[in-house]
């Protein structure tokens, strides 16, 4: 029933070996090891599921794996739906609460788990009958509740909004949105606005018509006769009812006529984010399939990859540069991609392709093409020490539809790619001439020079094209004091500011899906605390009362720095470029801009103690739009923050902005301000 | 809550302690006239091997004004030797379809390979050359500092929370050299002449200083042939080896500070002095560390993150060491939770352990998740080779590898009690409260 097929390593010829050793020369490698690639015994049950079982006796453990054979799906407005369900399906059973379940399984020593396509166990040998009772606990009855449901959308969306500022993850969007369209499944974007619109009736019926067992594979790993195998899945899945599945068609992504540069505008940018990215005909077990694997390795496989000798070691643009290639019955995917420094982003996209055009144009060398083809066999042998990976391979013959000895014959293979065949696959499947070049990026730093790739878009962080970034023209002639007192002018008349003696202003900030409570009091001159709460506790307070400098945080008092105070002073404040005018500051006109697609001018304001900070003005209005402050952190680089101001509202003939975002990078926090009092005869007492 | 005095109970439990039985893992030990200690494990289930040698030098070995030697020279040694050159040490790994890494811990320092079986001389040839003839020049050290000061950026300085373990060294010990982290001070390795290094190597880089352990495919006779071709004509070591022999004091009252790192979430910090690895005290941490933080089922998962949904995450660690340890038990607080709060909600989930027997049932779960756990451990060549080595180095016992389930089920639900009734106590705990940097200024 089980049997062997033995393949022979091909790394080296090999000699007799000498007892005697030469210490100036690598040892010549021994006899090469036999490979042994088993193959799994297979059934079905009645209901079409597909059972696997590698018998693996060296540890007395086991592991079973439910698999979907399914193609992506397009989830249009509920983008994420089936992840989603993927993670809710362990987190309770109609019998089991999540608490429960967790218990049952650590008790039995074991582990479970779920995605949208994947379910499994494991756990020793004497346990295994009962955590495969869980799993099927799981996949036959699971509660899908709506409580859990809020708690992994609260989650989700977190991340989210997380990755919203997150150069990497923002290129892989949109490399996705553009290579694949919006009409593939693959192209799809995840936003807080798809995750919104799941509800537990789209994961229920997610779960019901793609998690049938005429579509899915049992495949089961270690220390457990087949019999016992078969006995397990019959009585744990045998009942799971049928279904239907209809494999989707997705039209072929266009290819893009010509080579053209898709800029992403991050103005925060100091690396660009550049992938250079396609579609490619190949699947696994095409001709071209192992080939491929072998140059795109040479390609950019790693550190020594030529992406990452020429782009890191021998030019400096970057920490790292790497290519990938997937195969894929539908279609199949290339990305060569960097994160370089601003001012290297045309030469690195130039470098790029220089190598994509080498790779097609060259033949690759002997000394490289074996040193690869010996680091790919070592490690195909190397994965044989994990039993999973006999699985893995039964799995990908069955879903790929590949030749029963594929594995077998996949060292023979390997050895056989030559010169000439790395080349012809570098020239059907990389086309220079046809690439999504995707730069996210500086626009106003790095865009000028990439017109010579092709034409040059513009794209939001979803994929959407939008037009060029105008250049902002503003009036520059203003003298520094004169824009201060315009800004002044605009928040509110000499005279309204002169009735000003207390502002009280509460609201709620947001964080990460977190709301909390906002407050803030300012008594003129000098005087301001503002609270951040949560239920009543105070997890943020800073003040200035009485010339007394204070900042708390979550129950910490904070070292008061001159930057701190000042910061605080301003806070005081509600036309803080008064004391810009007063005080020992710099201030310096740097020029016109854009925030919010709104004109704006820039003004560069330093501090009495050294701090510098940016404040953009409404070029029309004057009123403060928003506020920049970059730090140097060291080993992280440069940090920056920024505040926007907006929604401003009249009060007692003062402009007051009613919402505030800050930003500082990984976290934001959303400030709305709902109640606004003005001259309630506010005192110092009330302050403390 | 259990109640003090069911010790009818624990005796029953006794008996129905982890039955499962892992195999046992056959090896050869051996040692070569030079001291070379040579351990050897056959298993032809796949065609891989693993070369390991472990140097017993780690940070707690370094003179007091050259911190950071030890982990320095993890760097140091891949630089090349007399036969192989510059940068090619890797070369020669990917070359032949293998892997290679290394690390040190303040006790010792670790180097593998993990090979396809019939490049098992490769293996040989490069640690022997390690031992033999590594290259300490000017210009190696040079660049090393450079990546070391690198690698103290990216997983110290820039990692948030990176700075726990140095900070909390450096409280928790006065006067053992534990009380300074393995990555050491870069203004020490600036300082350092370069003959220093060559006498560090000099002094720990010896046979008699080394546990060569190999686990795979492998031919045994035919392999120790060829290990004495290329370890028996290095010489033995004879300069004299730093071993301290330094009891730490008690701490003698908590010690509180906070910390200003790069985070967005604050983070609590507590860490209990605690015994040194081996004895029946370190088995019961082990088990009650489990009982804290060992799966979503666990205390402070479930009562922290779960239910109170005060942290975002929880983690109790075990950091034992040759010496006496520590016990870590740190939570990072969920946007808007009081760092207070936080605390208060960790101690009270300490306090309980200390207030009565874990539940039987709970008990038996950690049993169990331990024994998957040490099955587990033996999955890999690399992992039974090092666990080997440990072994042998820390207790003279490489053997232990097959019976330390048995030092687990030994332990009793009193023993957990006992251990968190005498460390975890607040006189015997650092605290600190990481606390983000930068702090939003409203308008």
């Amino acid at each position: 029933m089980k049997k062997f097929i033995y393949i022979t390593l091909f790394i080296l010829p090999f000699f007799a070996m000498a007892q005697k050793i030469d210490r100036t020369k690598a040892p010549v490698p021994g006899k090469a090891p036999l490979i042994q690639v088993a193959d799994p015994v297979k059934f079905t049950l009645a209901n079409g599921l597909q059972v696997f079982v590698v018998k693996n006796t060296k540890l007395p453990r086991v592991s079973a794996t439910l698999a979907l054979d399914r193609d992506g799906i397009k989830e249009g407005e509920k983008a994420g739906l089936s992840d989603l369900a993927g993670q809710l399906l362990k987190r309770g059973t109609e019998k089991k609460s999540k608490a429960e379940l967790d218990e049952a399984v650590e008790y039995l020593g074991g582990s479970l788990s779920t995605s949208s396509q994947y379910a499994s166990v494991s756990s020793l040998k004497n346990n295994f009958p009962k955590i495969m009772e869980l799993l099927s606990e799981v996949m036959l009855h699971p509660a899908l509740s709506t409580v859990e449901l809020e708690k992994l959308r609260t989650q989700t969306i977190s991340a989210i909004e997380a990755n919203k500022d997150e150069p990497n993850a923002i290129a892989n969007n949109v490399v996705n949105k553009l290579v694949y369209g919006a009409n593939h499944a693959y192209g799809e974007i995840t936003t807080v606005k798809t995750v919104n619109a799941i509800n537990v009736e789209d994961v229920k019926n997610y779960v019901k018509s793609y998690w049938i067992p005429n579509n899915a594979y049992l495949i089961f790993v270690g220390d457990i006769e087949p019999a016992v195998a078969k006995a397990l899945a019959e009585k744990n899945f045998g009942t799971w009812a049928k279904g239907n599945y209809t494999r989707p068609n997705y039209d072929k992504p266009a290819i893009p006529a010509t080579t053209y540069i898709a800029i992403v505008d991050r103005p925060a940018s100091v690396q660009s984010v550049v992938s250079v990215a396609s579609t490619v005909n190949l699947t696994k077990g095409s001709p071209n399939d192992i080939p491929s694997i072998v140059m795109n390795n040479i390609l950019g496989g790693g550190s020594s990859g030529r992406l990452f000798l020429n782009l890191r070691e021998k030019h400096g643009f970057t920490y790292g540069a790497y290519s990938s290639i997937r195969p894929d019955h539908q279609i199949g995917f290339f990305k060569a991609e960097s994160s370089v420094r601003n001012e290297k982003t045309d030469s690195a996209i130039q470098e790029i392709l220089n190598e994509l055009n080498n790779i097609r144009n060259t033949k690759v060398g002997d000394t490289e093409l074996s040193q690869m083809k010996n680091y790919l066999a070592g490690g195909f042998a190397r994965s044989l020490e994990d039993p999973a990976t006999i699985a893995n391979f039964a799995l990908s013959i069955a879903v790929n539809h590949l030749p029963a000895d594929y594995y077998q014959k996949y060292l023979t293979n390997l050895a056989a790619v030559n010169a000439s065949k790395v080349q012809e696959v570098a020239t059907a499947l990389l086309n220079p001439g046809k690439m999504h070049i995707v730069v996210v990026g500086n626009a106003k730093q790095i865009a000028k020079g990439l017109e010579k790739y092709g034409p040059v878009k513009y794209f939001d962080i979803e994929g959407n094209e939008m037009a060029a970034p105008v250049e902002a023209k503003v009036d520059l002639s203003l003298t520094p004091v004169a824009l201060m007192e315009k800004a002044i002018a605009a928040i509110g008349s000499k005279e309204a500011l002169d009735n000003l003696k207390d502002v009280q202003l509460k609201g709620t900030a947001s964080v990460m899906g977190q709301s909390l409570e906002m407050k803030q009091s300012i008594l003129i001159p000098g005087n301001s605390v503002t609270t951040m709460s949560m239920g009543g506790m105070a997890i943020m307070r800073q003040a200035v009362v009485d010339g007394k400098y204070s900042v708390t945080q979550q129950g910490q008092e904070a070292p008061i720095t001159d930057d701190l105070k000042e910061g605080l002073d301003e806070s005081a404040s509600l036309a803080p470029e008064q004391l810009y005018l007063a005080k020992g500051y710099g201030l310096k006109i740097i020029g016109g801009d854009k925030v919010g697609g709104k004109e704006v001018i820039d003004v560069e304001v330093t501090t009495p103690s050294k701090k510098v900070s940016h404040r953009f003005y409404d070029a029309k209005t004057f009123l403060l739009i928003k506020t920049s402050k970059s730090e140097e952190v060291p080993g992280r680089g440069t940090m920056t923050q920024q505040q926007f101001y907006n929604a401003y509202q009249t009060v007692n003939g003062i402009q007051i902005p009613s919402e505030m975002i800050i930003d500082m990078g990984q976290m934001k926090i959303n400030v709305k301000y709902t109640d606004i009092k003005v001259n309630q005869g506010l005192k110092i007492a009330d302050l403390k | 809550m259990q109640k003090l005095g069911n010790s009818l109970l624990t005796g029953l439990f006794l008996l129905c302690l982890v039955q499962a039985k892992s195999q046992t893992i056959q090896f050869e030990k051996y040692t070569l006239p030079n001291g070379l200690k040579i351990i050897l494990h056959e298993d032809h289930s796949a065609p891989v091997v693993a070369v390991s040698a472990l140097y017993h030098v780690g940070s707690k070995n370094e003179d007091t004004a050259r911190t950071g030697f030890a982990h320095f020279f993890e760097h140091l040694l891949f630089e090349g030797t007399d036969n192989i050159k510059r940068g090619e040490f890797d070369k020669y790994v990917s070359g032949a379809g293998g892997y290679s890494n290394a690390n040190t811990t303040q006790d010792r320092t670790f180097y593998f390979e993990l090979f396809p079986s019939n490049q098992v001389d490769l293996g040989l040839w490069l640690e022997s050359e390690r031992m033999m003839h590594a290259k300490v020049e000017q210009v190696g050290v040079n660049t090393q500092r450079e990546v070391v000061k690198e690698e103290k950026r990216q997983r110290i300085d820039n990692r948030p929370y990176g700075s726990f373990i140095t900070e909390v060294l450096k409280r928790a010990y006065k006067v053992h050299p534990y009380r300074w982290f393995t990555i050491g001070s870069l203004e020490h390795l600036n300082a350092a002449k370069l003959d220093e290094f060559v006498q560090f190597y000099k002094t720990y880089y010896v046979p008699n200083n080394c546990v060569l352990s190999i686990a795979g495919d492998i031919n045994i006779p035919e392999l120790k042939k060829k290990i004495e071709a290329y370890f028996g004509p290095i010489a033995k070591g004879i300069l004299v080896m730093n071993r301290p022999s330094i009891k730490e004091p008690p701490l003698g009252g908590e010690v509180r500070d906070v910390i200003y790192d790069n985070i967005q979430l604050a983070g609590v910090f507590q860490a209990y002095r605690a015994p040194k690895q081996g004895g029946n005290e370190y088995y019961a941490f082990n088990v009650l560390s489990n009982i804290l933080s060992g799966g979503e089922s666990s205390r402070m998962n479930k009562v922290l993150v779960d239910n109170k949904q005060l942290a975002a995450a929880v983690q109790s660690v075990p950091f034992f060491n040759e010496d006496d340890g520590l016990f870590i038990s740190l939570g990072i607080a969920n946007v808007g939770v009081n760092i207070d709060t936080l605390e208060k909600n960790m101690d009270s989930v300490i306090n309980e352990l200390k207030n009565g027997l874990v539940g039987e049932r709970e008990f038996q779960k950690v049993k169990n998740q331990i024994t998957t756990e040490m099955v587990n451990s033996k999955a890999t060549m690399a992992g039974i080779a090092e666990s080997l080595a440990n072994n042998e180095v820390y207790f003279g016992d490489a053997n232990l590898i097959n019976t330390e389930l048995e030092k687990y089920n030994k332990v009793t639900r009193q023993d957990v009690l006992n251990v968190a009734k005498k460390y975890l106590n607040k006189d015997n705990r650092v605290v600190l409260h990481y606390l983000p940097k930068e702090k939003p200024t409203a308008k």
